[in-house]
């Protein structure tokens, strides 16, 4: 197996693969900026020029191009409030509001290195993962992973304001996700639910334009209000300075970027959950770092842990989605479903072949995941001076560029003006969550896993009826559900005592 | 603001979740049991949120997320924030009524001469700028399918 690694990382530095790479990765750096043109969608549009590619250069393209489109999506998301990715929308919340405050450069700085550690957790348990992934993933039954997403949706506690008030906001918050994610054709009875006899409505929201909307329009008409550049009258040398504090900050909360980057790679190892899930149990577990209620209120006010959190789980979840894609042939997202046809088009298999005959091709793929984010996070730093004063640029300036992105972004992701109603629709309700002061985070959490939470209940109940109930790591899970919904409540109390 | 902004999304929630269990009531129980089980919270939670609002309970809960504007007088806000409105609908319109490609120029340039009071050397290089930067990477590389717009196609263009 040493030996396997080793050739695996032989294989990548010979020169064609590294320049298949650099052109991935560069093609990866501006789809990750760009909101709207997500990983996924590049990956499609690049998989026919694979077809006369060895195995080795495919994956050096492909996933050196997909692996950076997470990292990149963060510099967006902190800088503009904008998701340059669907998963790099919970950067927003601590990332922007760090940038408002004259801290772009420590939040890139944290984002980027919380996202080059999470990309080696998730590589590293793709690599040791091969031999034990098979019990693992065949425990996780349609019973465990609806568990699993009402773990997720557990984390609205600790996503919701202290007290009774901020507590019913944020459940109402997650509510109106759920419902929201109720839309759309039922799976189960083919009902069209809430469509309006509108074909468009049929497949249900699509994510990347509610969230381009409910995180980007309420930023713009707050630009639009203040007159200013984004951090405000604040010095422009004093703004791209922080970038290595940042990279201090990642070491200082070194546990819980390691914690969130395990959080990462389990949901990516997950079939079916997605990454957009990741990041915010990531950015949930971020807040119950928090010694204290005083801390918690920094959260959403630019606490720099709720950058690391999910900037570390987002990348993490890259290696663990690859393990059941390249063990079992499921893939663990859409990005890894169109990585699954380059493995048909290269003429590989996915399953035991790729764990023994072709293992040195599946440990370039770690080693390509390991070295496409050293080089991007690398790249980023020499840029970080740059795009950090983008943060004082006037607002005049940056609204209309702003404007076309999220325009071109909601469009693009399904070539509809309905998506861009969509996003306009949601901008008004994010900006009107804003002004109210009901918390956005439960929200998308709710939206995200309602489906996920309601197709795996019904499989669960067709399948098992109430036994599923039962099950060990169904009842595991329901008490770490459980803990998660009380342990906001309990650090409360202590604090109160203490 | 805070919590007119509060009250509306109370009203507007309890509006959308009855909605919600009223439809689902038509349906057989596999499509309407997820429904109902959080429209009915929903509902009653609204309404909680509601109740709290008109019954006189005003101060601003914290909150776990960004906050916008605060130093600027609240009729000040509100107007700038209805021009930004009136910009974000504006260009909405002209990309329906016209297409893409001669929306964004024409918007990019309309917001720098009238809402930045910018220079017209400035406006028009600052717009071409981003008209090249879209029509490069979106029509010319990605190839993405921009509609021409309703106006163009009544006019037969």
């Amino acid at each position: 197996m040493i030996e396997a690694l080793f050739e695996g990382l032989f294989l990548v530095l010979q020169w064609k693969p590294l320049a298949f790479m650099a052109l991935g990765i560069l093609l990866g750096f501006w789809v990750g900026l760009l909101p709207g043109l997500g990983g996924a969608t590049t990956l499609a549009l690049m998989l026919p020029f694979v077809y006369a590619m060895q195995p080795v250069e495919a994956f050096a393209f492909l996933l050196g191009m997909h692996a950076v489109a997470a990292t990149t999506g963060d510099i967006t998301s902190v800088l503009f409030g904008v998701p340059g990715e669907a998963a790099s929308a919970a950067t927003i919340l601590d990332g922007h509001a760090m940038a408002k405050k004259g801290e772009a450069g420590r939040a890139l700085g944290a984002a980027l290195a919380s996202s080059l550690i999470g990309a080696i957790v998730g590589a590293f348990a793709l690599a040791i993962a091969i031999p034990i992934v098979r019990p693992l993933v065949l425990t996780f039954g349609s019973p465990e992973l609806f568990m699993l997403a009402i773990v997720g949706i557990a984390f609205i506690a600790s996503l919701s304001a202290p007290g009774p008030r901020g507590m019913l906001r944020g459940f109402l918050a997650g509510g109106l996700g759920l419902l929201c994610a109720t839309i759309g054709q039922d799976p189960q009875a083919g009902i069209a639910r809430y469509t309006f006899d509108m074909l468009y409505l049929w497949q249900g929201l699509d994510l990347v334009a509610v969230l381009v909307g409910i995180f980007a329009i309420p930023e713009i008409i707050d630009l639009a209000i203040r007159r200013s550049s984004i951090a405000g009258s604040l010095p422009a040398g004093r703004i791209s300075k922080g970038a290595f504090e940042g990279v201090k900050d990642t070491f200082r909360h070194f546990w819980l970027t390691i914690r969130c980057s395990l959080i990462g790679t389990f949901i990516g190892i997950m079939p079916g959950m997605g990454g957009t899930v990741a990041q915010w149990m990531a950015y949930g577990h971020a807040t119950q770092s928090a010694r204290s209620a005083e801390e918690r209120k920094g959260f959403g006010a630019g606490d720099v842990r709720g950058v690391l959190g999910p900037g570390a789980a987002n990348n993490s979840k890259e290696g663990g989605s690859l393990i059941p894609t390249i063990a079992f042939g499921v893939p663990g997202s859409t990005a890894m479903a169109i990585l699954l046809g380059g493995f048909f088009l290269l003429g590989l298999v996915p399953g035991p072949d790729m764990l023994t005959k072709h293992l040195p091709v599946t440990f370039s793929m770690v080693w390509t995941i390991v070295i496409a984010n050293v080089v991007t996070v690398l790249a980023c730093f020499l840029l970080l001076d740059h795009l950090a004063k983008l943060t004082t640029v006037r607002g005049t300036l940056l609204i209309p560029a702003i404007l076309v992105l999220v325009f071109i972004g909601s469009y693009t992701s399904n070539n509809h003006y309905g998506d861009i109603l969509v996003t306009l629709l949601f901008g008004g309700i994010g900006y009107l969550m804003v002004i109210g002061g009901w918390p956005r985070a439960p929200f998308v959490l709710g939206l995200v896993l309602g489906k996920i939470a309601e197709n795996y209940l019904y499989i669960s109940v067709a399948r098992y009826e109430a036994a599923w109930l039962t099950r060990p790591v169904v009842l595991i899970l329901f008490v770490i559900a459980l803990a998660v919904i009380a342990y906001p409540f309990l650090q409360r109390r202590k604090a109160a005592h203490a | 603001m805070h919590s007119r902004a509060s009250l509306a999304l109370a009203l507007g929630m309890m509006a959308v979740s009855g909605y919600a269990v009223i439809a689902a009531w038509a349906w057989p129980w596999k499509a309407s049991l997820f429904p109902l089980a959080i429209g009915v919270p929903v509902f009653v939670l609204s309404a909680a949120e509601a109740a709290w609002v008109v019954l006189g309970t005003t101060e601003k809960s914290e909150v776990q997320d960004v906050q916008i504007a605060q130093d600027v007088p609240e009729r000040v806000a509100l107007g700038r924030t209805a021009s930004a409105a009136a910009w974000i609908a504006g260009f909405f319109a002209a990309i329906v009524l016209v297409g893409f490609p001669a929306a964004v120029p024409l918007f990019v340039f309309l917001y720098l001469k009238l809402e930045g009071r910018e220079r017209w050397v400035f406006s028009a290089v600052f717009t071409a700028v981003i008209w090249a930067c879209f029509y490069g990477l979106f029509d010319r590389l990605l190839h993405l399918p921009f509609p021409q717009g309703w106006l163009a196609a009544w006019l037969g263009f």
